[in-house]
């Protein structure tokens, strides 16, 4: 009976209740969108910026991310990225191996990092085959073909068909030379990596530079981050079995991750601040309410009930409104944000800003479990947790005081 | 025979700032299995405060109290909750039915507190109404019945639980003469019929005249204590 008695009591006053709820469930639906929407915002960063290039997690020698040069390579990636197959979560994986050289063209010359890649295997793991605005990226069949960033090509002054000379130092100190035909050309809407990087075969690579089999790294992807966030410690495994390190997202892009740990750190706040408020304007709706009825209250004691059951019927209510406007505020929210997982958000104006992410103009949301749950849940916790106040002013309650309150 | 209510040199003192207020002074009053009393005096005489002590509303500053054998003056807050539900049934002036449940709800729910089953806290709800003339209005909920019917209710629920006593403060305050003949009448036929004792806080003469015991306090003494045979049918 108290909780069909708390479920009435709630709806004596129709208005105020239909008020609360509806602040309860917007306040979560706010929180249900902006939450999807931000995790939707840096799912497409991460996809973006990662796939350019980086992969999800890459197996590197020890100590080659904060000292890369030839002498710390991958001895036997064949085996390597055959252990690779009996990880789950792993769809691809590609070898890789890169110096920073000279790159010279006529009378210019310009520092790159030339990247050795297997195309048929790079394809899959980078998207940078796919940014090409001038002629074809490489192929199985390419011997001495290059494919070089549209900065790059603007400051040699390179075209399909361009001769390049390229200059550097071999794994065995000798001097690693080359001259290679530009077969394409790509914008990867990096101004970074479109003005440093240019992509040969591996093996010319390695016989440029005297690697042998070796390669600096293997980048690898899965079906998304996640799989490969959660398969870390078996990768870790086995590249220990190699004397590797796995790096994960967060070791390749770390300026990447701290945007978005201070991106969520400020939501965070915003989010609390929000939390505190709804909080506070039930709370002071459930006070008033427990002042009108304190008179009844003293009857109730007066009849024999105990005053912790009073105090627990009201923080039923309490609940009853917080988990109404919880539901209400999850379909709303997930509602809402379901039509813009559809069709996007499209922020025209803003592609250059954009674009400094890796990112499309129209950013969809990513709606989840999570999303949809922790802001409402997270508003109905404070929510109950405050009514701790009501219960602990009704216990104190005796018959006669409360009956005698006007 | 023991008393249903045994009170013994009660006093309740008030504080009024730094000045002691006495309420209640040295009352000895014993209200047996059966009677049908009540307690007049004029405002400020300390009867509405007598009714509280022995009630467990209130607590008495000296002296002491026992309900059905049982000595209150020492209970805690919830044991006397406990006492309040298994042995008091409260009338009060101002009906005071919790508006959002309906006649029987209002009935049932004191019942339900005491974890009497769903079964038997149906049949005892409508028991107990179409024992007050209420049959046929067991859904309807305060707002929607008079106020004499209001205080049938509430007088309903005082006796569902089966107390040892009904304490009524000032029954018939809230009532039209015609509801609150009815009301007096009910309050005697249960009283004759059922066995109930009844202990009235009331100015009203209806009611006294119609009490078998009536006892007068003043200036928070008892100043008589008359218990008459003849009462009027």
């Amino acid at each position: 009976m108290l909780a069909g008695l708390a479920w009435r009591n709630i709806w004596r006053q129709p208005q105020r209740t239909v008020l609360s709820l509806m602040s309860i469930s917007l306040s979560g639906a706010i929180t249900v969108f902006v939450l999807s929407m931000q995790l939707g915002t840096y799912a497409i960063m991460k996809q973006n910026v990662l796939r350019l290039l980086d992969g999800y997690a890459q197996l590197q020698p020890l100590h080659y991310a904060s000292d890369p040069g030839l002498r710390k390579t991958i001895a036997h990636p064949r085996k390597v990225m055959a252990q690779l197959r009996s990880i789950p979560g792993v769809t691809a994986a590609a070898p890789r191996a890169s110096s920073y050289v000279i790159l010279a063209s006529g009378s210019r010359s310009y520092g790159a990092e030339v990247l050795g890649v297997e195309p048929a295997r790079e394809i899959h793991v980078s998207s940078l085959s796919g940014t090409m605005i001038e002629g074809r990226f490489l192929n199985s069949h390419d011997t001495n073909a290059a494919v070089v960033g549209a900065g790059l090509a603007r400051n040699l002054k390179l075209k399909l068909g361009s001769k390049l000379t390229l200059l550097g130092s071999a794994r065995d100190g000798s001097i690693a030379a080359d001259v290679l035909v530009v077969r394409g050309v790509f914008s990867t809407g990096s101004p970074q990596v479109d003005r440093q990087i240019i992509e040969i075969p591996l093996s010319r690579f390695q016989s440029d530079f005297v690697m042998g089999e070796r390669v600096n790294t293997i980048a690898l992807v899965g079906r998304n981050l996640s799989t490969i966030n959660a398969n870390i410690p078996a990768l870790q495994r086995l590249a220990h079995k190699d004397r590797l390190v796995v790096r994960d997202w967060t070791k390749l892009e770390p300026a990447l991750h701290d945007v978005i740990l201070l991106d969520m750190s400020f939501s965070v706040l915003l989010y609390a601040s929000l939390i505190i408020v709804v909080t506070f304007i039930i709370l002071n709706t459930l006070l008033m309410s427990i002042l009108e009825r304190t008179r009844e209250f003293g009857t109730l004691l007066a009849l024999g009930m105990r005053p912790a059951q009073i105090g627990s019927m009201i923080w039923f209510e309490l609940l009853l409104l917080a988990g109404a406007g919880m539901l209400i505020g999850v379909i709303l929210g997930s509602a809402a944000t379901y039509i813009f997982v559809k069709h996007g958000i499209a922020f025209g104006g803003a592609e250059a800003l954009f674009r400094q992410w890796h990112m499309p103009s129209t950013l969809y949301p990513e709606l989840s479990l999570m999303t949809a749950l922790a802001g409402p849940l997270a508003i109905s916790l404070a929510i109950s947790i405050a009514g701790i106040i009501p219960y602990l002013r009704i216990r104190r309650l005796t018959p006669l005081s409360a009956m005698r309150s006007t | 025979m023991d008393p249903i209510v045994a009170c013994q040199n009660i006093t309740r003192h008030y504080r009024q700032g730094i000045i002691d207020v006495p309420a209640v002074q040295g009352v000895d009053l014993n209200i047996m299995k059966g009677e049908f009393a009540s307690l007049a005096g004029p405002s400020g005489s300390g009867k509405t405060t007598l009714l509280n002590i022995i009630g467990g509303l209130d607590r008495p500053s000296g002296g002491t109290v026992a309900i059905d054998g049982e000595e209150i003056s020492q209970l805690g807050a919830n044991k006397l909750a406990d006492l309040r539900l298994r042995k008091i049934g409260f009338v009060f002036q101002a009906y005071n039915l919790i508006p959002v449940l309906s006649a029987a709800e209002n009935v049932q729910f004191v019942l339900q507190l005491m974890g009497i089953s769903k079964s038997e806290r149906r049949r005892r709800a409508q028991d107990v109404l179409s024992q007050v003339g209420l049959s046929g209005l067991e859904d309807r909920r305060p707002a929607r019945l008079s106020g004499g019917q209001q205080q049938r209710v509430a007088v309903a629920r005082a006796l569902a639980s089966r107390p040892a006593i009904v304490l009524a403060d000032e029954p018939t305050a809230n009532l039209d003469s015609h509801a609150a003949e009815g009301l007096i009448s009910l309050m005697k036929d249960l009283n004759r019929s059922s066995g109930i004792t009844f202990l009235m806080a009331t100015h009203d003469p209806r009611v006294i005249a119609h009490t078998s015991r009536h006892i007068v306090i003043t200036d928070g003494r008892i100043a008589s204590d008359e218990k008459r045979h003849n009462s009027p049918e």
